[in-house]
């Protein structure tokens, strides 16, 4: 009977129940649909923030954080990766060498980064000069299998890049850097095999990619490396214990997580999250005050009621009870509605993904990274249980005082008037 | 089965305060049909309030089937309240969002019983008091004697030893009041129920066996009347 009971009083004041429910289920829905979008965007950061010429993880010299010199390299770094990947086969592995140089082509010379890349490797791995960015010419694998074109090494070079050089496909630049000899500075020319456009200006400006093997040949590092890039398909979760593992495996290199590597990544994909959180909390108090108010409108106007249920011999725990279930069963149906909703929005957005560019009219960068025009709305299932969890557990909570309250009613309010 | 030693209540707050009964000696016995009359303000409701025990006196002593009730907590008296009284209020009181079998079975649930016997002794006694038709309205679909006749049918649906009645009659008209007072001489009659009313109702005053008169918080006078029925309680202490 205290679940009639609690239903029906529900029913007793429809307009009051169902504002509140139509506020639970707007609030809990939209949570749904931005933690999916947020985690989405996040992931979204993430894979291409590590295909921006980082990685999950990054292994190099102990000593190249603080000072990223010549002398600072991994020395014969196919034995690390066959280290690395006889205990995590899953683990792609990319072997480059970078160093800060000037490229120049006739009167024009820019001081930028060069990468020395294994390009059949890193075309998989690496979104700067994939096929996707190349808007003219070639990759660095097309250019490799081009006989023509063998003349020279490759090179591929940003669209901005290419025009403050005023260079086209087909162009000779010249490399000049200092080798580990400390010798006089070294020469060589390249060919501009392709222009890539990742959107963002520090790398179409100041970035370039040569074979990693030309690069090594050049600085007279053979068989060396600046960092060994992995890349995995694995969870945060075990992402971090693989990095933990690897952290004390190679215990001479510097093994770092993405986190570590690109600190302004991690720090916007962290105050995204934040704002995240912070919606929650808000969509949290809106449940929690709704439920509140509800329940406290309910009970003010019941007290002759609850009064009378104690003078006819009802235990106050009953009362109590009846109360309690009143806030469980508005928050169970405002919930599952909102559970419903939010799931079908997510739905919409995991398939069809959300056109950043279409709604907001531009690209958006954040943490050092362009965001891709569409991502995807990711659900992580544990995240949202504790939140219907913690929402049933919070409306119990607020609900609690005034259940008590009830229960504790003297049973002489049933002789006074209402 | 009530005993009243000295009873007082006073009602006190910051700024004043209220002697609303004034050392109250009160016996009463199984199976009476009792009537506590007096003027508004005589203290009628607070006294069925002490022996229903919805309210404490200030001092004294109440001994319930010679148990003093001071002793008991607040659940052992919902607990007496649940399986011994039946209470009904002037203003009905019944719930709302409950139909009345759901109400007449209500106090039957908080005693366990089981859901089979409870809507069964609830039929039957809503058809005792004339409602068995209407056992599926709910209190807003319902006369003001039907719903006290629910009241009624809620009180006694659960076997009590004792029924307490504040002005039951105050909001019925001639035929209801008629027809609830032949129906609560009945069951005192055949169940031997105890009843204790209060009211100034002279319709009421007439079908009791004992009135008790109370005015200013005192007891002025407590009478039997000629018509109590064989076997019915002949003892009653005066004041």
């Amino acid at each position: 009977m205290i679940h009639k009971l609690a239903l029906r009083n529900l029913l007793r004041n429809k307009r009051r129940s169902s504002l509140t429910s139509v506020i639970i289920v707007f609030a809990f829905s939209m949570m749904i649909l931005f933690m999916g979008l947020s985690d989405g965007g996040h992931k979204a950061m993430i894979d291409i923030g590590v295909r921006m010429g980082l990685g999950h993880i990054i292994v190099q010299h102990d000593s190249y954080s603080d000072d990223p010199a010549l002398q600072h390299l991994i020395a014969k770094p196919e034995q690390v990766i066959e280290q690395i990947t006889q205990q995590y086969p899953t683990l792609t592995a990319v072997t480059r060498l970078r160093v800060d140089a000037l490229i120049q082509a006739g009167r024009h010379g820019v001081a930028l980064t060069i990468s020395g890349v294994q390009p059949n490797k890193e075309n998989q791995v690496s979104a700067i000069a994939d096929q996707k960015a190349i808007i003219a010419g070639q990759t660095l694998p097309q250019f490799s299998q081009d006989q023509q074109m063998q003349r020279l090494g490759g090179i591929v070079i940003g669209e901005t890049l290419a025009k403050n050089l005023e260079v086209r496909i087909g162009d000779t630049v010249t490399i000049t850097a200092k080798p580990a000899s400390g010798a006089d500075l070294a020469r060589s020319a390249f060919m501009v095999a392709g222009i890539f456009k990742t959107g963002l200006h520090e790398i179409d400006t100041f970035w370039a990619e040569v074979p990693l093997t030309s690069l090594q040949t050049l600085l007279e590092v053979p068989n060396s490396a600046s960092q060994i890039a992995l890349y995995s398909q694995a969870n945060p979760e075990t992402l971090a214990a693989i990095t933990q593992q690897l952290t004390t495996a190679l215990s001479d290199y510097d093994v770092q997580p993405w986190q570590t590597a690109a600190p302004e990544l991690y720090s916007a994909v962290t105050l995204d999250a934040a704002g995240m959180y912070l919606l929650m909390l808000i969509v949290y108090v809106v449940v929690a005050v709704g439920i509140l108010n509800t329940v406290l409108m309910s009970t003010f106007r019941r007290q002759k009621e609850f009064g009378m249920m104690i003078a006819l011999g009802s235990r106050a725990s009953t009362v109590s009870k009846v109360v309690l279930l009143e806030a469980v069963y508005l928050s169970a149906f405002s919930l599952s509605i909102g559970l419903a909703l939010g799931l079908w929005g997510h739905y919409h957005f995991a398939t069809e993904g959300l056109n950043f560019k279409e709604v907001f009219g531009t690209a958006m960068e954040a943490g050092g990274v362009l965001l891709p025009e569409k991502f995807y709305s990711i659900l992580d299932t544990s995240k949202l249980t504790l939140s219907v969890l913690f929402v049933f557990l919070l409306t119990i909570i607020v609900t609690l005082i005034p259940a008590i309250r009830a229960g504790h009613r003297s049973p002489l309010a049933a002789t006074q008037d209402a | 089965m009530i005993k009243l030693t000295k009873i007082n209540k006073i009602f006190a707050d910051k700024h004043q305060s209220f002697h609303c009964l004034k050392d109250i000696d009160l016996t009463i016995n199984q199976g009476e049909f009792t009537v506590i009359a007096g003027p508004s303000g005589s203290g009628k409701s607070t006294l069925l309030n002490i022996m229903g025990m919805l309210d404490k006196p200030t001092s004294g002593n109440y001994q319930f089937d010679d148990n003093d009730v001071a002793k008991f907590s607040s659940n052992k008296l919902a607990d007496i309240r649940r399986d011994k009284i039946g209470f009904v209020f002037q203003a009905y009181n019944l719930m709302p969002v409950l139909t009345a079998l759901e109400n007449t079975e209500m106090i039957m649930e908080f005693s366990g019983v089981s859901k089979k016997e409870r809507k069964q002794r609830a039929i039957e006694t809503l058809e005792a008091v004339g409602l068995g038709e209407f056992k599926n309205r709910f209190p807003a679909q319902l006369s003001g004697g039907q719903q006290q006749r629910v009241a009624v049918a809620r009180a006694i649906a659960a076997k009590p030893l004792l029924v307490i009645a504040d002005e039951p009659t105050a909001n019925l008209d001639s035929q209801s009041t008629e027809s609830l007072l032949d129906l609560m001489v009945s069951l005192n009659e055949k169940l031997g129920i105890t009843f204790i009313f209060s009211s100034h109702d002279p319709r009421v005053i007439e079908r009791a066996h004992r009135v008790i008169h109370l005015q200013d918080g005192k007891v002025m006078r407590d009478e039997q009347l000629e018509n109590v029925t064989a076997g019915q309680p002949q003892a009653a202490m005066s004041s």
